[in-house]
């Protein structure tokens, strides 16, 4: 009985800092499937960058990326960075670039088997999903996905940009 | 209470750092609650689990201080006990270089060598403890390292520490791998891959003194435009435990594919000859050889197997996909050719899996998803006492988009025919399910498996159950927490419900989870 005191003790901790705490997303550097390194710093040079966990036995995480890939090139023209993180393990790895070509994502797909990514964004539920602004911040995160969810990844991205025009004015 | 004191600790560093202004401060939170019928228990048939997982992690300039709080506290006796453990780990990682001291993981290469991996979604936790430096240079990375190792499994309702005996062996390695991009072939993007490993195992069990077992490989690969291949070898040399004399052993793995848009195909290639280790112990290994077979099954991880896997996916239209799956994976058995073995699934071999899949999934609107396929498994000695298991698995699912919210349907049929010494045993489960959600709130599931018959032969493996219904709220509390509550009975396996998708065991009760990233 202690122990659930406690534990729930921890657990209303966590839920209340969850809800105050503003995260820096932290840096990584990880190969994509074309041998490319792909860096965090480097990528928000540029523009924000949204990142989707998947695998490829998450038929959730395949369904999330199928439905943002109509509005790749909107998010690419405005310098929108969308990466799909493939946690897939070793024995998988062959076949993850012939998967996502196949399903004609342009998304960057970088390969995580090792769960570094994973590891340092806390991942506990597949697919997850988050949005990092160019000040590093991470301020949108998603546990799970059902249709219908891309809506709300589509309109904070939109949201980043109409805000940034309105501060432009 | 050992425990409570460096929870209490935990609890006091949290709230140290959570004020400070310079430190940042992520983490995670699982916490679940189970109430359920455990066959096993020969009185109150009524079983709980708590399990309490926080993973926190703060970040100061260039050091990262990582802790795990996890403690799993069933009601009940079991038999391998409770555990509870407070895993942390602190790193210094400044590009070029990061060292860490603590609890970390590990694989090399695609894992031949050395593969300590956690896997949440499968509840594997196989991780190391003690030293681990990387260097990255010119396109390449050393790594070194050196740890004892722990591989925490999930089975049967509990958490086992599944090489309690092995815990304070000793393992070290070395890893080096580097990467080259020749400009070549103008626009077409070319990389090529080369590492080399070592790794060295000293056992304290091990009867034999001064016994210890090396692990050593390497690999290639190239990525030319649309085309990828890579090729890794490793080879094992040590002693035979208890017994003595020599262990040799090697593998090779191998793997080519062609991607491009609309049209994706692998292959893949698996030879080993005594590579898994630990060789005495079948429940666990340090190096872990992949299996072509998508949903994992190996016969006995890098002892005695050889097999391949082939995949085809295509789009051939915008509104529909088409994906095929050849997968073998068996023993090696001498009186066929080496094509032979590779290809076939033959009676006299020791163990084997043949899979083959095909599914295709279809967007007839914009709202609607049509998927449907067929799943067919060969099992040869694989679930004992059966010697051939068959089992064909037809299934559809449709989701239909409102809009506002959104339906799930799906159906499966699974038939099963188990060849047993002296008798042929045919039965069959089917399941329906029906899912309704609130894109950002919530999804409400209902399931319901049935099996036809328990065969009498198969009763004490698959036990007298005939029923799982079971009905699943996910419930989005926020984007950052999620509670899910589960009432109901289910097989076991990957399931893929309220939005996500996880392994489970053979369950039957009431199952709470609430979920923070933070």
């Amino acid at each position: 009985m202690k122990k659930i005191c406690m534990a729930l003790f921890m657990i209303s901790l966590v839920a209340v800092y969850a809800e105050e705490a503003e995260v820096t997303a932290p840096d990584f550097t990880l190969a994509d499937i074309d041998g490319n390194t792909v860096c965090l710093d480097s990528l928000l040079a540029d523009g924000p960058v949204f990142m989707s966990f998947w695998a490829l036995w998450c038929k959730m995480c395949i369904k999330e990326l199928d439905a943002l890939k109509p509005y790749y090139d909107e998010f690419d023209s405005l310098g929108v960075h969308m990466l799909a993180i493939s946690v897939d393990r070793a024995r998988s790895v062959p076949k993850v670039k012939p998967f996502a070509l196949s399903h004609k994502w342009k998304y960057v797909v970088v390969l995580d088997p090792d769960d570094v990514l994973r590891d340092l964004y806390h991942v506990q539920a597949m697919p997850s999903s988050f949005i990092i602004n160019q000040n590093k911040e991470i301020v949108f995160t998603h546990m799970g996905y059902k249709p219908g969810d891309e809506e709300i990844i589509i309109e904070t991205i939109r949201d980043m940009f109409s805000e940034e025009e309105d501060e432009g004015e | 209470m050992r425990v409570s004191k460096l929870s209490i600790l935990l609890v006091l560093v949290i709230g140290a750092v959570y004020a400070a202004d310079n430190i940042r401060i992520s983490g995670a939170n699982q916490a679940e609650y189970w109430l359920f019928v455990d066959d096993r228990l020969d009185t109150l048939n009524y079983k709980e689990h708590f399990t309490e997982k926080l993973k926190l992690s703060a970040q100061y300039n260039d050091i990262i201080l990582r802790g795990v709080f996890f403690s799993w506290d069933p009601s009940l006796f079991t038999f391998f006990g409770n555990l509870h453990y407070i895993d942390y780990s602190v790193q210094y990682a400044k590009k070029p270089v990061e060292i860490l001291y603590g609890r970390y993981y590990a694989t090399f290469g695609r894992g031949l060598v050395l593969n300590q991996f956690q896997d949440e979604d499968f509840r594997i936790d196989k991780s190391l403890f003690g030293f681990k430096a990387d260097i990255s240079f010119m396109k390449s990375t050393l790594t070194l390292l050196t740890g004892k190792p722990r591989n925490i499994f999930f089975e049967e309702q509990q958490y086992i520490v599944k090489n309690e005996e092995d815990t304070s062996a000793q393992i070290r390695g070395a890893n080096f791998e580097t990467h080259y991009s020749p400009r070549i072939l103008g626009e077409v993007n070319v990389v090529t891959s080369l590492g080399a490993r070592y790794v060295r195992i000293n056992r304290d069990s091990d009867l034999a003194g001064n016994a210890f077992t090396e692990l050593y490989g390497g690999n290639i690969g190239i990525i030319i435009g649309p085309w990828e291949t890579y090729m890794e070898y490793a080879r094992q040399w040590g002693t035979r435990p208890v017994v003595g004399g020599r262990l040799d052993g090697s593998g090779i793995i191998a793997s080519t594919g062609l991607a491009i848009p609309g049209l994706g195909i692998s292959f893949q290639f698996v030879e080993y000859d005594t590579i898994g280790f630990p060789f005495h112990n079948a429940n666990f290994r340090y190096n872990e050889p992949l299996t072509p077979i998508k949903s994992g099954i190996a016969v006995n991880r890098g002892i005695d197997e050889i097999g391949y896997g082939a995949s085809i996916i295509a789009s051939p239209f915008d509104f529909m996909s088409i994906e095929i799956d050849y997968n073998k994976i068996s023993t090696h058995d001498s009186s066929l050719s080496k094509f032979e073995e590779i290809l076939m699934l033959d009676e006299d071999m020791a163990g084997g899996v043949l899979e083959q899949t095909v599914k295709i999934i279809t967007h007839p609107k914009l709202e609607l998803e049509i998927s449907a396929g067929v799943d067919r498994y060969v099992k040869r000695n694989i679930e004992i006492p059966i010697t051939e298991k068959i089992e064909t698995k037809p299934y559809v699912d449709m989701t239909y988009d409102f809009g506002t919210f959104y339906m799930e349907a799906g159906y499966e049929h699974t038939f099963i025919s188990a060849e047993l010494p002296g008798t042929v045993e045919e039965y069959y489960d089917h399941a329906a399910s029906i899912a309704i959600g609130k894109p950002e709130l919530f999804v409400l599931s209902l399931r319901y498996e049935r099996r036809n018959q328990v065969p009498e032969e198969l009763i004490e493996k698959l036990g007298e159950e005939t029923s799982w219904p079971l009905a699943e709220l996910s419930l989005d509390i926020t984007r950052k927490h999620n509670l899910r509550v589960r009432v109901g009975g289910e097989k076991g396996g990957l399931v893929c419900m309220g939005g996500v998708c996880r392994e489970e065991e053979p369950f039957r009760g009431v199952k709470v989870v609430l979920t923070s990233i933070f």
